[in-house]
């Protein structure tokens, strides 16, 4: 099973120049963020889709979809019981649910699945080298913006790591589920022990190897890949403007909050 | 030079300093170099001078923890330059002194390949992988393009610009690392270990590979555990407790069989069975010994036919030393200890991992399980244990079909050591460790202290209970790994690669151990791409492809059959190579010496 996201497809959106792609995901962060309302967020949703659709990006959705899920799901929750604002269709000692909580939940939960969507997109989309690259064009020295795209590759490799030490100390009869939260939660630390000592292991082995291969030698490297910036580029950036501009408008001008009543 | 490979040290960007008095200039030079790591007690290295010729292979040999990384990590500067420690001598590479250039400077001069591929590869396409070292030494784009393509051709992996590297094979990995090395165009490679976490067809690749890279003028060092695959190296050094002790070619050094054990060296198995027979020489192929022994005992006799088969009469009465017998259903008649019944398996989305397995394991068996990787071996053992569960099928343990029993019922039938040992290790001290396990099941404390003793006792660690763990050698942490599965006292044992990572000396330690817990009762379950590990211990071999069971039977068996070795790409023992020469399968150098001479 490939550990990347990146899907190899030649469609418009991927063939963007990287740092188009890198500004493409701080709009659409930025535009999610100004707003609440579920209402306003769903133009967004839509866009979003219509860019899995193109790319094909679809897959790596149905990948992560419990990730997706839970995270939603728990969020909406938490949102509506605790966000007490508004005439109560429901009151209990500890739950008061009304509309502008119901819509608070909706909406944080959509905000969540957006921003999440927007990280899968945009690495569906885009190769840690092209995402280096396009850091590197916004002026992030080249060793910081290799260090955040590698972490990309690590986290993977880590995960599956973790995966087998669990296996290992289930196969010993442990049992990870056993007490309340916080006693599940110092229960990983048979697994937490193991993943990072074998990270540090990991992290030394690849320090030493980048360093062999010649990482450091220069400060800007050259890059194999030949960036253009062309005419669709432009166009995007414009687009791009524009969908954060209108949010911000519609934050100031109030329409993409909930109002208690 | 092939391929477009320039020659050695086209690349020449580092401002390294020319030493006047070098003359005609060795490739790579250590004058007098020692070393000690922060915090070390004792010197990795001692007082080493060597020196690598132009176009020469340098095979170095010697026990974990000799000095051989280290000694090739100088010659890129990883030591002192990244590890610290107190450094003292002179690195020259090609003339030129290194003192204070940085590893990265040294790059486009050396070129390292690691035994951790996995570790080694950054990109997400094979031409992005290749370019990243060109790209870090400020190439052009141009200049990259032209040499991207004949790396690759150059290391069989034309053609694969595009793909994943995440998706290759162990060997494709391995090989893509040399080719990201080859596109620098160094002067000197140097190999660690390259093929210690490969398949045989992985590591064969490797070393056609290497044989390459010689015909094309590189310098090579490469590092090994086992001698036999360094026959084809100019010269070879020997090196213990950071020192060489011993140097020489190859035929010199591979008969001097008892030092190369004792530096926990692998001797090459036709050398042994020579010595055995008392034929002072060395071989370097198999038909050479076979020569050297026909010419030594002539009552031998000319070569028989081919064995076709190893039920037929050669092979019966080859059938020497008593050792492993084989039938065709092994656990036929007995009870097993566990059982697949037409076990299907993918994961999601996938296609068939297992396809309709059926395997019994009956009580004290000792069975291998071989194939190329991706062949569906570690599932097949993740089945076992209930780490899997069997899309179709059923998976039975000591009669009860396992998806119905309880995790701490699994564990007192079947134990797994993993590959790694360190993917179970975390507690502060070595007993802790091995009380995990017991704890986990809520024994009384007499009965777990009795339970860690005993499985301390029997992998040989009952003096360190104290210790830290991660302060261990790799080959005492493989063992405290089978000692914390140990105690919860299971009648199967899987053991996923267990000599992987260790020298001879103390994959023999390990195998021993194995073999006594056999002999104790214990059935044994042994994932491995190792040939004499098979040939010398399994009792039976199952062997897997695509998901299949192409053969489940007898290791004398399967070593006679020349299609289910050659459709598996595992290679048999060197040893048992040269016996099927003289009409038998013999499992080991010991077994094939004392047939021989029992007919000489």
């Amino acid at each position: 099973m490939p550990i990347f996201l990146y899907i190899e497809r030649a469609t418009f959106i991927h063939r963007l120049h990287p740092t188009v792609k890198v500004f493409a995901l701080f709009v659409m962060f930025w535009s999610v963020y100004w707003v609440d309302h579920p209402l306003a967020l769903l133009p967004l949703a839509a866009v979003m889709a219509a860019a899995a659709q193109i790319t094909g990006a679809w897959p790596n959705f149905y990948r992560l979809r419990w990730l997706f899920i839970l995270v939603v799901f728990f969020t909406t929750l938490a949102w509506m019981v605790f966000y007490r604002q508004g005439p109560a269709l429901i009151n209990l000692p500890l739950i008061h649910l009304s509309r502008a909580s119901l819509l608070f939940g909706l909406g944080r939960g959509l905000k969540l699945a957006e921003l999440l969507a927007t990280s899968v997109l945009f690495l569906s989309t885009t190769k840690v080298e092209e995402f280096t690259a396009g850091l590197a064009r916004l002026g992030v020295p080249y060793r910081v913006g290799f260090a955040i795209t590698l972490s990309f590759r690590l986290v993977p490799l880590f995960i599956d790591s973790a995966l087998t030490v669990v296996q290992a100390q289930n196969l010993r009869g442990y049992d990870f589920n056993r007490g309340g939260p916080l006693e599940r939660v110092r229960r990983y630390v048979p697994v937490v022990i193991p993943v990072f000592m074998g990270a540090l292991r990991k992290a030394n082995s690849m320090a030493m190897a980048l360093e062999a291969r010649g990482f450091g030698m220069s400060r800007q490297p050259t890059s194999f890949i030949d960036y253009p910036v062309e005419a669709g580029d432009l166009a995007a950036t414009a687009a791009l403007f524009a969908l954060g501009a209108v949010y911000f408008i519609i934050y100031y001008t109030g329409y993409g909050a909930i109002s208690p009543g | 030079m092939k391929d477009g490979i320039a020659a050695p040290g086209a690349a020449d960007p580092a401002p390294l300093k020319h030493d006047a008095s070098a003359g005609v200039a060795p490739a790579a030079a250590l004058d007098g170099v020692s070393f000690t790591y922060p915090g070390g007690a004792r010197p990795a290295l001692r007082r080493v001078s060597f020196e690598l010729a132009a176009g020469e292979m340098v095979g170095v040999m010697g026990a974990t923890g000799a000095g051989k990384s280290t000694l090739a990590k100088c010659l890129n500067r990883i030591v002192p330059e990244f590890e610290g420690g107190a450094f003292a001598g002179a690195v020259r590479i090609g003339g030129r002194r290194l003192d204070g250039a940085r590893v990265c400077e040294v790059a486009a001069r050396v070129g390292m390949v690691f035994q951790d591929f996995e570790a080694q590869l950054f990109s997400t396409n094979v031409a992005h992988e290749v370019a990243f070292a060109m790209e870090q030494i400020g190439m052009e784009r141009a200049e990259m393009a032209r040499r991207i393509r004949p790396a690759l051709e150059a290391v069989g992996l034309g053609g694969f610009e595009h793909r994943d590297p995440t998706l290759l094979s162990g060997g494709e990995k391995q090989r893509l690392a040399i080719a990201s090395v080859l596109a620098l165009r160094p002067a000197v490679i140097v190999l660690d270990e390259p093929t210690t976490d490969l398949d045989p067809e992985g590591k064969a690749e490797i070393f056609a590979l290497i044989g390459r890279l010689r015909e094309q003028g590189i310098s090579l060092v490469v590092i090994e555990h086992e001698a036999e695959v360094l026959r084809g190296a100019d010269r070879l050094l020997l090196v213990r407790e950071g020192e060489i002790i011993a140097e020489g070619a190859p035929h010199d050094l591979m008969t001097r069989l008892e030092l190369l054990e004792e530096c926990g060296v692998h001797p090459p198995d036709l050398n042994r069975v020579l010595a055995a027979l008392g034929i002072a020489a060395h071989a370097a192929s198999v038909d050479e010994a076979e020569a050297l022994i026909r010419r030594a005992l002539p009552r031998l006799g000319a070569p028989p036919h081919p064995l076709d088969t190893p039920t037929g009469p050669a092979a019966q009465a080859a059938a020497p030393c008593g050792a492993a017998a084989w039938s065709t259903d092994p656990a036929a008649g007995a009870q097993p200890l566990a059982e697949m019944r037409a076990v299907s398996f993918n994961y999601p989305g996938g296609p068939l991992v297992l396809d309709s397995i059926d395997l019994r394991i009956a009580p004290g068996e000792f069975v291998a399980i071989i194939g190329q990787n991706g062949s569906g071996k570690t599932t097949l053992a993740k089945h076992l244990v209930g780490l899997l569960r069997p899309a179709t099928g059923a998976v039975m343990l000591n009669g009860r079909d396992r998806s119905a029993m309880r995790p701490a019922e699994t564990a007192a039938e079947a134990g797994y050591v993993f590959q790694n040992p360190d993917h179970q290790i975390f507690a502060a001290t070595v007993e802790d460790e091995v009380a995990f396990g017991p704890r986990n099941f809520n024994l009384a404390p007499g009965e777990i202290e009795r339970r860690c003793a005993e499985a301390l006792r029997a992998v040989g660690l009952e003096n360190a209970g104290g210790r830290d763990p991660f302060l261990l050698g790799k080959g005492e942490r493989q063992r405290l790994a089978v000692a914390s599965v140990l105690a919860l006292r299971p009648r199967l044992l899987i053991l996923d690669e267990p000599a992987t990572g260790l020298d001879y000396r103390e994959q023999r330690r390990m195998m021993a151990l194995v073999a006594e817990l056999n002999r104790g009762g214990i059935a044994i379950v042994m994932i491995t791409h190792t040939p004499w590990l098979v040939a010398e211990y399994a009792s039976r071999v199952v062997l897997m492809r695509r998901g299949r069971k192409l053969y489940d039977g007898g290791v004398r068996e399967f070593f006679a059959r020349d299609e289910l070795l050659a459709s598996s790409s595992f290679r048999p023992p060197e040893a048992t190579e040269l016996a099927r020469r003289f009409g038998t399968v013999a499992l080991g150098p010991d077994e094939l010496a004392a047939w021989l001479r029992a007919r000489a």
